[in-house]
């Protein structure tokens, strides 16, 4: 763990106005490693994703990728190697499946205007290696059977998907998915684990945002924890499972008669037996298909 | 899954089993009307046209003009029960057309003639064709209202290459043909002929239903993908199609000069649209492209009022308008990276107000302020003048003929810029700023450079269009480049459908060619004309030539008239869920 980090913060800090949405928050992600961030609602985790991508820049603090300092634009960024989704999926709704991947091939196309103009030989080939390459990362994300299909046509747990194969045409060194199973089914969340170890697979580091805590402790290598804008445990998903204060920060402190139930969750949750899929969820509701066979 | 379905079917519920006598009968009907007189006296303008007075009894069944489209409308509402068509559909079209007859023959003389007794009774004679007519109109619409509209059939575009050229030929050969009837309908400008703004509208009502009859049946749309797949040779054919207008019964000097401004307004409006259509950016000054363009080749003409006392080819002149014009592209696309949607109109509102009070201004010697630069020359290639008739062998064209042709080769070649630049890299980044801005960031793109480039493109065509322009209209004044100018190109742009360029070239079209042809309205032609784009809009958000990405976009949110299925929307296998948005 000594090596040059692939991504990491360094003390980011955000403030809007009198508000502390960031304070000294800082992160390694190694290569091949997918890190899970979690926390309640309001911690600040969105915030600090669009710090690491340079939608925001932070008040102190920076990122780095692999030991060069990232620049505050969002673009820049994603040509530097750092692909994104979003929390409430932005795809560009009237374009087909593959022509959003495409733009995602985008800042790897040497097409200038006037080659966009002409359409020479040189245009052709581009448009044919972007194209190959985007049908490529639809089948990877499972989604080789809708080429042509609208992006707001597609069913819910694809639309996910295509904003993976999109955030995956940029050729991305670091990965990061702002929560990718937010309101899927049972199935589709484990299609989506598989697909990130898939994506992991392929040399690309991951980072994850997500409130499904079991989701997080079968997926990371490594666990951050962010509550009100601090980094309050990291570690390996057995630590952090383990330690008191992340169950306290997402449930409150326990009154005497739901400890027991706490308990029982958090061993629950460390045998990988029956378990809400919701940590938000009252913990009572234990039937585990909440959510599911919708 | 279920397939979100399409709910034209509206609140009318018509028993399934009144289908076909509604249909038949109203097919009947439709013919009945078309051989009853429709007019029972002279009208004050003289009489109506096309047999619609009481000279029926003269010649019974002499059946011309709207009538003889009434007629064809009712004849094919009655076969269409006997082939396998989707009939409803073609029975919605074709009602509606009867419909929109009906209601412009009927309406005029109604105004025209004064009272119920024209198209009724006046004592002696009788006149119910209109009527009869209008209600086989809204029993064949009341059929199609029977059931669910049926799917458009999709036919087969894989047909021998050979048989794909053949009937991409004749489809356009038919336009040609079609427009050349609409420009003619009536005469021209209604010089002469106090009925052309109604024999017009009917006329556009009758191709209207034909149209949407042969939409019905999936015709429209195999011809459509059927040129998708020939893109260059329909390409070719549209320009000669185009080139050969001069032949045919609109080649009158008139027309040609008409065409040329729509020529000129189609280039620009497809520049604009690359702005607006593509890139999202609302743009309301447009129109000072077109004008920067053609001063600039207005003082590099040799007129006697330009600031520069040099004459230029054209080419080379029509070369630095559209640099020029370029250059302010790029300068006032520069805000748009810190300000957007409503700001950025403001902003470029607030540009083609400084143009224009700058030309009015004469700003710098360079505009002729309110004097204007008169007299530019007409271009002159080879030692033929541009505003002269040209005679080959035996066969005289009329004058304009060659700006029409230069602004042909202009359009198209705007259309190949648009197109090429629409499926490239920088074209998928216009439309993904368009969709989401912060996403396109996000995935890579320099937005604010995608965004000065468009303006650049935009602007640069306009200029080039400018330029024509210039010398086609020999006077070159301030006052051609208003804020309504601006209007009216944004009015093409998204009355043909945004991001589509037949849809600009027709909302150009439509948009010069309307209030020419509604002419003997005189006070009325510019309501009416404002109501004919409200009520586009209102039944087709989405232009009258969407675009495929717009088609979609529209469609869903309770567009008439654009049934899902078209849009090729098919179940994903496996999903459990359906989008809901």
């Amino acid at each position: 763990m000594s090596a040059t980090p692939v991504l990491a913060a360094n003390s980011v800090s955000m403030v809007f106005g009198g508000l502390t949405a960031l304070s000294n928050v800082s992160l390694r992600l190694q290569e091949g490693q997918i890190l899970g961030l979690i926390g309640p609602n309001g911690a600040g985790k969105t915030t600090f994703f669009n710090c690491l991508t340079g939608l925001y820049s932070p008040t102190t603090g920076n990122v780095q990728l692999r030991g060069q300092v990232l620049p505050t634009d969002p673009a820049a960024v994603t040509v530097a190697g750092v692909a994104r989704t979003f929390q409430n999926i932005r795809l560009f709704p009237s374009m087909t499946s593959l022509e959003n991947v495409m733009v995602g091939r985008h800042s790897r196309m040497k097409q200038g205007p006037l080659a966009s103009l002409f359409h020479g030989p040189a245009y052709l080939k581009g448009e044919r290696d972007a194209r190959d390459r985007s049908r490529e990362l639809l089948e990877f994300v499972g989604l080789g059977t809708v080429h042509d299909e609208l992006a707001r046509n597609l069913p819910y747990g694809d639309q996910r998907r295509l904003e993976i194969a999109r955030a995956l045409a940029t050729d991305p060194k670091v990965l990061l998915l702002d929560e990718p199973t937010a309101g899927m089914n049972p199935q589709e969340t484990e299609a989506t684990r598989q697909l990130i170890f898939a994506i992991r697979e392929t040399g690309v580091a991951v980072v994850v945002i997500e409130h499904d805590t079991k989701f997080i402790f079968s997926l990371c290598d490594h666990v951050s924890v962010l509550v009100q804008g601090q980094l309050l445990v990291e570690g390996t998903p057995d630590v952090v499972r383990a330690d008191p204060r992340v169950i306290e920060a997402y449930l409150g402190k326990p009154p005497d008669e739901v400890e027991a139930e706490v308990r029982q969750y958090a061993e629950e949750a460390a045998h990988g037996g029956p378990e809400s899929t919701q940590v938000m969820q009252p913990i009572r509701d234990q039937d585990g298909h909440e959510g599911g066979n919708r | 899954m279920s397939k979100p379905t399409n709910s034209v079917t509206g609140s009318v519920a018509i028993p399934p089993g009144l289908a076909r006598p509604l249909g038949i009968g109203g097919g009947v009907l439709a013919i009945l009307g078309a051989l009853l007189p429709w007019v029972t006296f002279l009208l004050n303008d003289g009489a109506y046209p096309d047999k619609a007075t009481l000279q029926f009894f003269d010649a019974p069944y002499a059946v011309s003009g709207f009538r003889l489209h009434v007629l064809l409308l009712g004849v094919v509402a009655i076969v269409a029960h006997f082939i396998p068509v989707p009939l409803r559909r073609v029975l919605r079209a074709l009602g509606w057309g009867l419909i929109g007859v009906a209601a412009v023959n009927i309406v005029f003389p109604l105004v025209d003639g004064g009272g119920f007794g024209a198209i009724t009774s006046d004592g002696t004679n009788f006149a119910f064709g209109g009527i009869v007519s209008l209600i086989a109109g809204i029993a064949l619409v009341l059929a199609a209202k029977t059931g669910p509209l049926e799917p458009v059939p999709q036919w087969k575009t894989s047909v021998p290459t050979l048989v794909a050229y053949a009937v991409l030929v004749v489809s356009f050969v038919a336009l040609l043909l079609v427009v050349a009837m609409m420009l003619n309908a009536g005469g021209q400008g209604g010089v002469g002929n106090p009925y052309a703004g109604p024999i017009f509208l009917s006329l556009l009502a009758f191709l209207a239903g034909v149209l949407g009859a042969l939409h019905g049946i999936g015709l429209t749309g195999w011809i459509s993908g059927l040129s998708d797949k020939h893109k260059w040779f329909s390409v070719i054919v549209l320009v000669l199609v185009a080139l050969a207008l001069p032949f045919t019964e609109a080649g009158t000097d008139y027309w040609m000069t008409t065409a040329a401004n729509i020529g000129v307004y189609a280039a620009t409006a497809i520049g604009l649209n690359i702005v607006v259509g593509l890139a999202g950016l609302l743009d309301l000054g447009y129109v000072a492209f077109l004008g920067i363009g053609a001063f600039v080749a207005a003082n590099f003409s040799g007129a006697a009022a330009a600031a520069f006392d040099i004459e230029l080819p054209f080419v080379v002149a029509a070369i630095i308008a559209a640099v020029v014009a370029g250059i302010f592209g790029a300068v006032v696309g520069s805000p748009t990276l810190r300000v957007r949607g409503d700001y950025l109109a403001i902003v470029t509102l607030a540009f083609g107000e400084i143009f224009k009070k700058a030309a009015q201004n004469n700003i710098g010697g360079l505009t002729g302020g309110a004097n204007a630069i008169p007299n530019v020359p007409p271009i002159n290639w080879f030692g033929a003048s541009f505003d002269e008739s040209l005679t080959i062998g035996s066969l005289e064209l009329p004058s304009g003929v060659l700006y029409y042709v230069l602004i042909i080769v202009l359009v198209a070649l705007v259309m190949v810029v648009f197109a090429n630049l629409k499926n490239s890299r920088i074209g998928r980044a216009w439309i993904a700023i368009r969709e989401d801005e912060d996403a396109a960031r996000a995935m890579g793109i320099k937005t604010g450079q995608a965004k000065i480039l468009a303006f650049l493109i935009g602007a640069t065509l306009a200029g080039l269009a400018g330029a024509v322009f210039a010398h086609k209209t020999s006077t070159v004044a301030y006052d051609s480049f208003q804020f309504i100018e601006s209007v009216t190109l944004l009015a093409a742009v998204i009355l043909g459908g945004m991001g589509s360029i037949p849809g600009a070239v027709l909302g150009a079209a439509l948009l010069l060619v309307l209030p020419e042809k509604l002419r003997e309205f005189s006070d009325y032609r510019l309501m009416l004309f404002g109501l004919a784009l409200v009520l586009i809009m209102r039944f087709r958000p989405q232009g009258l030539v969407p675009d495929r990405h717009r088609r979609a976009e529209l469609a869903d949110e309770g567009a008439d008239g654009v049934p899902i299925e078209e849009l090729n929307v098919h179940d994903t296998p496996g999903d459990e869920k359906a989008v809901t948005r």
